[in-house]
């Protein structure tokens, strides 16, 4: 029998493969809260920084405030929050063992502060077109938090977004691992894993 | 092999299959088949326990980790470096490269089909690793020290998932079937489980998720391939000509033998695949068969059908009927049975009306309801039209073909070279599963348009024209050649024409009377409801892949 649509083939291929080029790759929907009974998220968070003391999760949704995705791998991981004023991915949250201040000045009044937590602030432009970084460095680790607002978005709402985020110490974690599963979290404040 | 008795209601060396015997190929999921339903359905049970009913996920948890400290014990530096060079198997470049070596190769090559399974199976193993990873959101492993890089959830492993489908779909689609892909089943099997020895070795992954993540990664595209690309009717071949690929030895030609035997009553000596080329509906083969009291030793003809070719059939007919409409009103068959009775119907139909036409033998089943062979009389010594020369008298069998088709309410609708023999002068005519009983007038016409085309190929457009007149009219050959624009003619006759060099259409046309060209584009509420089912199942198909962007993101 003929083969058909040859040319139709060809073409849902090449716009198929266009999607192939990154392979497994993958953000994740579940939002990293807080004090939600599914801790599996922020323990794989958790997991990708084995040193950090704290883990970022997300406290509250201040109003127009949305969860966008996290992407959670070995050495770091990032969430997302989307801004009905600020824009698509208007914040971006990312942890790391370590990350370099040296252009920031760090700030001790008007930031929400968690005891052991050093805050840095390094503005990278002014309104309309909001940028800026803030740094908060802990025992084991450092949480970034990328400003990246549309043009025309006051830079009151960084405030806000600020409002939205908080920490979970790494230890209830472990205790909530070790509870779960009779198990533990590798890492900081865990007893040392075999292997 | 057990000794049958003759009963009563044989006639000659013909044996009725009493009840509660097997067929000659009884349907055998086989050990293979076996173990991956097992597979399937532990894993899919487990999941959904997990899922459902927490302490079952804490077992495997503390199972998972128990088999992970077992594998870390031999954990020493310069095994740990092996170790993360295989890990390289897992990496993102390698699937990509493995992925675009193949889709280059698909390309180049021109096989369409395998590169469009190839490319839908991976995106589904993908698409539902994902969502399964999503879900369960399992954790990387606790209570182990983590050694290599990862990324995401574990269940499943996306990696092996991954590699997995990557080369189960590069073995389907590249290699050649038989010993090479056998050979191909131990490289793939070596590389998988390389991997998941490394990555348990790692503790990046606990054992479930590596030994789920390689199950889905090996099913997806196998049941993808053995359903969309079946062997017998798209095989991946690197040669032109006849192939050895097709499996009519084996169990499959022990069966043959025996349901020829049995059902026929021939012996056959020798089984071997002809043609395979030019039919992509069957699997033709020639029969050599023993002499019987009545006939000497003689060759037969015989086209192998499977639910394979049922399904393909189907699509074919589908596509036809949503590119052309109404004049090709089909109705797809739904099973193999009515398949082979259908062809076996339209032989002895042409036979009797005295068409030179091979002389039908009947149907054998091989399987019930999956596989059965339609036998005929073989050729022997017949050429290709395109192999022979054709006089006059040539010319005139093949129009007199048409004639007595048009005359008895039929179409053959494949006339093409490939279809018409030739053999002592004579010419015949093979291939009949496409006649149509009471067709459209313009199917009629452009056969009729093909027979001379062909045979202008083999002389020239004039002298055939002169010899059509003898058999129709100016009109009937102006309608011919009105009708038989494109696609109406099959591909080979297509590029024959091509090869050939001379605007034969053109000269046929200029020898007819004007007529304005007949549409091969019609329109009822078929062919539009179709199209837009068609056209709304392609859309469902954009919308799960953009809504599982973030896959691929």
């Amino acid at each position: 029998m003929r083969r058909q649509g040859r040319l139709g083939a060809a073409i849902v291929s090449v716009g198929i493969t266009a999607m192939l080029v990154p392979a497994c790759g993958g953000v994740y929907p579940q939002p990293l809260t807080c004090g939600a009974e599914n801790t599996n998220a922020l323990i794989l968070m958790a997991q990708a920084v084995p040193s950090a003391t704290l883990v970022p999760c997300i406290a509250e949704f201040p109003a127009g405030w949305s969860y966008n995705g996290s992407r959670i791998r070995s050495d770091s991981a990032q969430f997302w929050l989307d801004s009905d004023r600020a824009g698509f991915r208007a914040l971006e949250v990312e942890l790391t063992e370590s990350c370099d201040v040296s252009n920031a000045i760090e700030v001790t009044t008007g930031a929400r502060v968690v005891p052991g937590v050093r805050v840095y602030e390094e503005p990278l432009s002014l309104p309309p077109t909001f940028q800026a970084n803030r740094y908060l460095l802990f025992p084991g680790g450092c949480v970034t938090n990328l400003f990246r607002f549309t043009t025309g978005a006051s830079a009151t709402l960084a405030l806000e977004a600020q409002q939205a985020l908080s920490f979970v110490s790494r230890s209830a974690l472990v205790e909530q691992a070790r509870k779960e599963t009779g198990l533990s979290l590798c890492g900081a404040e865990a007893p040392p894993c075999p292997g | 092999m057990e000794q049958r008795s003759r009963g009563p209601g044989q006639i000659g060396r013909r044996h009725r299959r009493p009840s509660g015997e097997a067929p000659p190929l009884p349907h055998e999921l086989r050990r293979s088949g076996k173990f991956w339903i097992v597979m399937v359905v532990y894993f899919v049970s487990v999941l959904i326990g997990v899922a459902f009913f927490q302490p079952l996920g804490r077992i495997f948890d503390r199972f998972d980790t128990q088999r992970l400290r077992w594998i870390a014990n031999l954990r020493t530096d310069s095994l740990t470096d092996v170790v993360l060079f295989v890990n390289l198997l897992a990496s993102r470049w390698t699937i990509r490269a493995l992925r675009w070596g193949t889709i280059a190769a698909l390309v180049g090559f021109r096989r369409w089909r395998h590169l469009f399974v190839f490319l839908a199976s991976i995106l589904a193993a993908e698409i539902v690793a994902y969502q399964i990873s999503t879900l369960l959101g399992r954790s990387r492993p606790l209570g182990i020290t983590i050694i290599a890089p990862w990324e995401g959830y574990s269940m499943p492993s996306r990696p092996l998932v991954g590699l997995a489908a990557s080369l189960v779909g590069i073995m389907y689609a590249i290699v050649v079937p038989g010993r090479p892909r056998e050979m191909a089943k131990w490289v793939v099997g070596g590389l998988i489980l390389s991997l998941l020895f490394a990555r348990l070795y790692l503790a990046v992954d606990h054992p479930t998720d590596a030994v789920f993540g390689a199950i889905m990664g090996i099913a997806i595209p196998l049941v993808a391939f053995r359903w969309y690309t079946p062997n017998d009717v798209f095989p991946v071949t690197y040669r032109r000509g006849k192939s050895a690929h097709l499996d009519v030895g084996g169990r499959r030609g022990e069966a043959i033998r025996r349901a020829v035997q049995d059902q026929l009553g021939y012996e056959i000596l020798q089984i071997k695949p002809v043609g395979l080329e030019g039919s992509g509906g069957s699997t033709p083969l020639r029969l050599r068969v023993a002499a019987t009291e009545d006939e000497p030793e003689q060759y037969l003809f015989a086209k192998l059908y499977a639910k394979s070719h049922v399904r393909a059939d189907r699509w074919y007919k589908l596509g036809r009927s949503i590119l052309y409409g109404a004049l090709e009103d089909e109705t797809p068959f739904q099973s193999v049975r009515r398949f082979v009775e259908y062809e076996d119907y339209t032989l002895r139909l042409l036979y009797d009306e005295g068409l030179p036409t091979p002389k039908p033998y009947g149907v054998v089943e091989i399987t019930p309801e999956r596989e059965y062979m339609i036998v005929m009389e073989f050729f022997d010594g017949a050429v290709e039209i395109g192999d022979a020369e054709i006089d006059d008298a040539g010319i005139d069998e093949g129009l007199q073909i048409v004639r007595k088709m048009w005359d008895e309410g039929l179409a053959h609708r494949d006339i093409k070279p490939a279809n018409l023999m030739v053999r002592d002068g004579k010419v015949l005519v093979i291939d009949v599963f496409f006649v149509q009983v009471r067709p459209s007038p313009w199917r009629q016409a452009v056969d009729l348009a093909n027979m001379m085309l062909v045979l202008a190929v083999k002389s020239d457009a004039k002298r055939v024209y002169q010899h059509a007149l003898g058999l129709f009219t100016e009109d009937d050959i102006a309608e011919a050649f009105a009708a038989a624009r494109g696609v109406a003619s099959p591909t080979q006759l297509r590029s024959m024409l091509k090869q050939d060099g001379r605007d034969l259409v053109g000269e046929f046309r200029a020898l007819a009377p004007d007529r304005k060209p007949v549409s091969i584009q019609r329109w009822s509420a078929r062919r539009v409801v179709r199209t837009a089912g068609v056209l709304l199942l392609a859309l469902v198909a954009l919308l799960v892949v953009v809504n599982n962007w973030t896959v691929f993101a």
